[in-house]
């Protein structure tokens, strides 16, 4: 038996206008509920197929958890509740998280960024010495 | 077997939930299995449906979360705050009223 659907309940949250932390958070509580009741069946010496179907009889439609949720409004994040001034200060936010994007970005690789730097010096450094080699040679031959 | 929260249950999940977690912190599986164990098996809440409940009593303040790592594992732990304590003795109270009623009304009918 397939286990229930988190993913398809996340993306129906997220859509309905519930921010994705506290989607993130539902979705892990369900997922950690689910496994409890998988785990307490298959201690009671069902087996697996069986504790995943007693786990989902208990667990109850994930239908059922979209629809409480849906029924409280005041879950949902600021932007649904104020989409003009979402639809104001998203874009603004964008364009000044923009230049940092790079830096952030750099921060985060900042080990590949430093070894990829250091191989372009060594590069460097091998080919100036071959430059200068051959232009002793000309020069001194 | 306990029916999952019929229409009269109004409020009682709440109420439920109030009550447990004045006692000690619980996250949402130890929730429902408490409901069931302190009410004899009588009320069985709908398990997924719990946590939609759960944060709104949070957003209201009447709950506080905290995430906690017990066995390897990550939980979200509930508490009461000073203003769940205010709303479990308000509901406390009104079921308590409600509950006279009700047995006032049978007992009349009974005797009528």
């Amino acid at each position: 038996m397939p286990d229930p659907d988190f993913k398809e309940l996340a993306h129906e949250l997220l859509v309905s206008g519930f921010g994705p932390q506290r989607v993130q958070r539902l979705v892990s509580e369900l997922e950690d509920h689910y496994d409890d009741l998988v785990q307490a069946a298959l201690a009671s010496g069902t087996d697996i197929a069986a504790a995943k179907a007693s786990a989902q009889s208990s667990l109850g439609e994930l239908r059922q958890v979209a629809v409480a949720m849906q029924e409280q409004p005041d879950l949902k994040c600021w932007a649904w509740h104020w989409p003009r001034v979402a639809s104001i200060l998203y874009p603004l936010a964008f364009i000044a998280v923009l230049p940092a994007v790079p830096l952030i970005v750099g921060a985060r690789h900042a080990h590949e960024i430093m070894r990829w730097a250091g191989c372009m010096l060594l590069g460097a450094t091998v080919t100036a010495l071959m430059f200068l080699t051959l232009q002793l040679a000309i020069t001194l031959g | 077997m306990a029916q999952s929260n019929p229409p009269f249950m109004s409020g009682v999940p709440e109420l439920l939930l109030l009550r447990l977690l004045d006692q000690q912190e619980m996250y949402g599986y130890e929730l429902v299995r408490s409901v069931r164990t302190i009410t004899d098996e009588a009320i069985s809440l709908g398990e997924g449906v719990i946590y939609p409940a759960l944060h709104t009593l949070e957003r209201s303040g009447a709950l506080k979360s905290r995430r906690k790592t017990v066995g390897g594992r990550t939980r979200v732990y509930y508490s009461l705050t000073g203003k769940g304590r205010t709303r479990l003795e308000k509901l406390a109270n009104d079921w308590r009223r409600i509950q006279g009623g009700v047995e006032t009304a049978l007992e009349t009918a009974v005797n009528a």
